[in-house]
């Protein structure tokens, strides 16, 4: 079998950095003792107390996302170099890792996920529960349907001024912010709501029941997105809040940031 | 007659004094101990960190309780024993043997609820201040701890009857001490603190109004307990709740 090790060895041969998704605390220790490339961790939360650490903001599904992130994470940290060879090693069909593909970084090829979390108006976390709340809602819809959801994130002064109320604010003098655990339950039921709900940079839930009036020249989004998209892709262009919209018609949760689309996630796959 | 004899010979009721204490010391115990699980006593020192210790080392704290009267009643016994055998013949050191063993007996007891309530306030208290998410509240159930674990030292030493004036009067001076020092440093933190709850709680102004504080004027973003946060077109005012009511608040309407 020394011919595999051969073929196979190409793939980490000469890395200039090993990037660990996920890995279980054992799996690093063996990483750090014998092994002298750097080694960068990349998860949800830094169980293994690594020292050069990228957060993930969700567990993503689809490998090459995974990837993307980390490396876009790890380039903004500076833990890598534009044009390092890298060796990825993730898991695909089990919870260990089992997979290992070789990634060059690429600095040019910069899609501004990372940013998203890391570089945005509202903090990461909130950004991260509101992201985790849209895909539950597309996961369950309300009462089986499917629903809509537009969440504006951040910068939440200049968005209630672009905006108008449609009707009466449930939210008007209360004290909910994102990530309490009562918030999920009532954002479902309030989900069937028109207009956007509106969340301060530190998650507190401003309004619900909001129109939003942006200038929607200049946006660029894909074609065949519907309003909802067009109202939450162009509001972010006009402050520097960001949109999580969750599409009634094919499901997906997508994120925008000065006006562009950022993310795209499916429900299903989480 | 010999009987009567034996009987009346101070070695003999000595022992007898003593076999009848560590019969009477070995059922207290197991009477406490017994008494102690039927009122729900494991359960209530359940995952407090004295518990845990006497788990590691192979008891419990019922066990302990029950340990300790037991030797309290052994010890009693067998001073007893050596009084009517008149082994030490010192009526002096006797008053201050009944004196004292009592209270020390009482002292390790205290000393022992004090551990188990200290561990007991500590947990309920960081479970109360579950809901609080901040991190620096984790100071407040450990403070609880040392308090009551303080009270029950003092309480303990006054029964073995060190003098604990000194000792109460460093506790007079440190609590005042921490009352000033903190009234001073967070001073602004309570006035803001106290504006900031009626803020919140009558919202006077919301996120999204166009308003003015003294010379800062712009849109609110963000309103908590402490600062008011308002923007304008290039700058982000941080403004501090006491000032919101040091100057007045101007709500700007077209």
């Amino acid at each position: 079998m020394a011919g595999v090790d051969d073929v196979f060895g190409d793939i980490f041969s000469s890395v200039d950095a090993i990037m660990l998704f996920g890995p279980s605390g054992s799996y690093y220790e063996r990483f750090t003792t014998g092994e002298d490339s750097d080694v960068v961790v990349v998860g949800t939360e830094n169980d293994v107390g690594a020292e050069t650490f990228v957060e993930l903001p969700l567990e993503f599904d689809e490998v090459s996302e995974r990837v993307r992130f980390g490396i876009e994470g790890a380039l903004e940290q500076d833990v890598i170099d534009d044009g390092d060879d890298l060796a990825c090693a993730t898991s695909v069909f089990s919870d260990d890792i089992d997979t290992v593909s070789r990634v060059r970084a690429d600095a040019d090829a910069h899609t501004g996920i990372y940013d998203l979390f890391a570089k945005s108006r509202a903090e990461p976390a909130v950004i991260k529960s509101v992201l985790e709340l849209a895909i539950e809602l597309g996961k369950k819809g309300q009462k089986g349907k499917p629903v809509g959801a537009l969440f504006i994130v951040g910068d939440a002064g200049k968005v209630m001024n672009k905006s108008r109320p449609l009707s009466y604010n449930p939210f008007e003098k209360s004290h909910v912010h994102v990530g309490d655990p009562i918030v999920n339950v009532m954002l479902k039921e309030f989900s069937r709501l028109d207009g956007a709900f509106v969340i301060s940079d530190a998650g507190k839930l401003v309004s619900a029941y909001r129109y939003l009036e942006p200038s929607a020249e200049g946006v660029d989004i894909p074609k065949g997105l519907g309003a909802r998209h067009m109202a939450g892709g162009a509001i972010t262009r006009d402050t520097n809040a960001i949109a999580i919209v969750l599409s009634e018609s094919d499901g997906l949760v997508r994120a925008f940031k000065a006006g562009e689309l950022i993310l795209e996630v499916d429900p299903e796959a989480y | 007659m010999e009987w009567q004899t034996l009987i009346d010979e101070p070695a003999v009721i000595a022992a007898a004094v003593l076999a009848l204490g560590l019969v009477v010391g070995y059922l207290v115990g197991r009477l406490n101990k017994e008494l102690l699980s039927a009122s729900g006593v494991p359960d209530a020192v359940e995952g407090t960190p004295f518990e845990r210790t006497a788990q590691s080392l192979g008891t419990s704290t019922v066990e302990i309780v029950a340990r300790l009267s037991s030797w309290f009643i052994y010890g009693i016994a067998v001073l007893t024993a050596i009084h009517i055998a008149q082994l030490l013949d010192t009526d002096a050191f006797w008053f201050e043997v009944t004196q004292y063993l009592p209270q020390v007996f009482i002292a390790v007891l205290v000393l022992i609820l004090g551990f188990i309530i200290a561990d007991k306030a500590e947990l309920i208290v960081s479970e109360y201040l579950r809901s609080v998410k901040l991190p620096e509240v984790s100071v407040i159930p450990r403070l609880v701890k040392y308090a009551v674990l303080y009270v029950a030292f003092l309480i303990a030493l006054g029964q073995i009857g060190v003098y604990v004036l000194p000792l109460l009067i460093l506790l007079a001076v440190i609590a005042t001490g921490a009352v000033v020092v903190g009234t001073f440093a967070f001073k602004d933190f309570l006035v803001s603190s106290a504006a900031g709850i009626y803020l919140l709680l009558n919202q006077p102004y919301g996120i999204g109004d166009r308003i003015r504080i003294g010379d800062q004027a712009g849109i609110v973003q963000e309103v908590d307990l402490f600062v008011t946060k308002i923007e304008d077109d290039s700058e982000e005012y941080i403004v501090p709740n006491r000032k919101v009511f040091e100057e007045e608040i101007v709500r700007v309407r077209e």
